[in-house]
């Protein structure tokens, strides 16, 4: 087993020493680089955070869509087969299998699903949250 | 990047601007590259002919060409057209297909005046005083781009993509991925069930957007990146302007972070003598979104391939959420 600090708390520090001490000093040629660089480390900060809680509750959602029963699943293992199951949702999807009134908890799976991934990726952009918007 | 500015190269140019102009006496009195621009480099190029000096630039590949983009001679041929078309757009003037003047193929245009970059005309309101004018100018210029139909003489090399095409185009590319995508394939399968019953055809520009425009004393200067187009539902374009990836610092406003739809949709209406429903809109949108989060996968692929490593092409992988939350807002109450 590793010494703390472990990676997310070693994420974090860099990230504040990095946003407090560098960004400032940096050229304006740089800045969009350094703006970049922090922004990645917030993402990954994030998602050591999240750990397998997100992958789960997405898991558990798909069995009930799939009508399969849930395992206790961790790891790899738990990522293969949510995999598996998003494939087999894509699938009936583009089949036309949740055009009816099935769609609705389909589409509320997708909805959470994206807000789980959002929570990690970009917080600012869920719902009821201040949009800003990053563009190229 | 290519050196325009070798000593061999800017003399054998100087000859082949001579020659294309018709003028006596020619000369390049300045030649450097411009911003921006991965897949094509622009040079800003002043030349004087017979004593009057021209602003000019010289449009080139930057590297070997990217699917689905235009080749520089057939981009010269739909510029020719649009302009023709009373399309704002930079005047072609001379296109060189002869490979041993600069190593590669190019056209020269003219230079108009203003400012594209999205950022700086959605945010500094003295580039553009009044916001409402600039979309209605957007809007009939779109209007009259939508004029130039498949009949047209001289673009037999674009293609058709309605919206079944964009959406057999979009599906082919997610199955070459390894990770399958439900949010897109709900979107799609939304787009299919939700296609329009009658379609018309037009040109369309396919990246008429913020961003790539030339705003000039807060009116539309002209229309840049003629890489992309092809004939289809002019409603694609008007989706694509919406799209929330264009609105830059005014996501609130949905043309292109300029203005509102009021301020866009009735003036485009009143030029092309076409009806644009709510409904319209909403599914080009969704298409919109399709189609960036496409291009955003694609994006994300070139770095984690390793053809391309980039901080900035592995963050775009990271807007998927966005365009995903934003289809899922669309395609509306379940």
């Amino acid at each position: 087993m590793n010494d703390r600090p472990y990676a997310r708390e070693l994420l974090a520090t860099a990230r504040d020493a990095f946003s407090t001490e560098i960004l400032p000093a940096l050229p304006e040629r740089l800045r969009y680089t350094g703006l970049m660089i922090a922004n990645a480390l917030a993402i990954a900060q994030r998602e050591v955070a999240a750990g397998d809680a997100p992958a789960r509750a997405e898991y558990e959602r798909l069995c009930k869509l799939l009508s399969e029963r849930p395992a206790p699943l961790a790891g790899d293992r738990l990522y293969g087969v949510l995999a598996g199951y998003n494939r087999r949702l894509a699938d009936e999807i583009r089949a036309g299998r949740f055009d009816g009134k099935e769609s609705a908890a389909m589409v509320e799976h997708l909805r959470r699903t994206t807000e789980e991934k959002l929570a990690v990726s970009n917080p600012k952009a869920l719902p009821g949250k201040n949009q800003s918007q990053e563009s190229t | 990047m290519t050196n325009l500015n070798d000593p061999a190269t800017r003399q054998r140019l100087t000859e082949f601007v001579a020659r294309a102009a018709g003028a006596r006496n020619a000369s390049i009195i300045a030649l450097e590259q411009m911003s921006g621009g991965a897949v094509q480099e622009n040079w800003a190029l002043d030349v004087d002919l017979d004593g009057e000096l021209r602003r000019w630039v010289l449009r080139t590949d930057a590297r070997a060409a990217v699917r689905e983009s235009l080749t520089r001679a057939q981009e010269y041929a739909v510029l020719k057209i649009a302009h023709a078309s009373n399309v704002f757009a930079p005047e072609p003037l001379h296109l060189c297909e002869d490979p041993s003047v600069t190593g590669r193929l190019f056209f020269i245009m003219q230079r108009l005046p203003g400012v594209a970059a999205g950022h700086r005309v959605t945010r500094e309101e003295k580039l553009v005083p009044d916001p409402g004018q600039l979309a209605r100018e957007l809007a009939a210029n779109l209007a009259r781009l939508h004029r130039i139909k498949p009949t047209q003489p001289g673009l037999g090399f674009l293609k058709t993509m309605l919206a079944r095409d964009d959406i057999a185009h979009y599906r082919s590319y997610l199955d070459t991925l390894s990770q399958a995508y439900p949010v897109l394939e709900w979107g799609l399968r939304w787009c299919e069930v939700n296609a329009p019953q009658r379609q018309e055809t037009t040109f369309i520009h396919r990246d008429y957007r913020t961003g790539n425009f030339l705003v000039h004393d807060g009116h539309l200067s002209g229309v840049l990146d003629w890489e992309f187009p092809a004939f289809g539902n002019p409603l694609e374009d008007i989706g694509w302007i919406c799209a929330r990836c264009w609105r830059f610092a005014r996501p609130d406003l949905t043309v292109g972070g300029i203005a509102g739809v009021e301020d866009f949709i009735p003036e485009y209406e009143r030029v092309s003598g076409r009806h644009v429903s709510p409904q319209d809109l909403d599914y080009w949108q969704v298409m919109a979104h399709l189609r960036w989060a496409v291009i955003a996968l694609q994006q994300v692929g070139r770095h984690l391939s390793g053809t391309d490593p980039s901080l900035e092409l592995a963050l775009t992988g990271h807007i998927l959420g966005q365009l995903e939350l934003e289809i899922l807002n669309l395609t509306g109450d379940t």
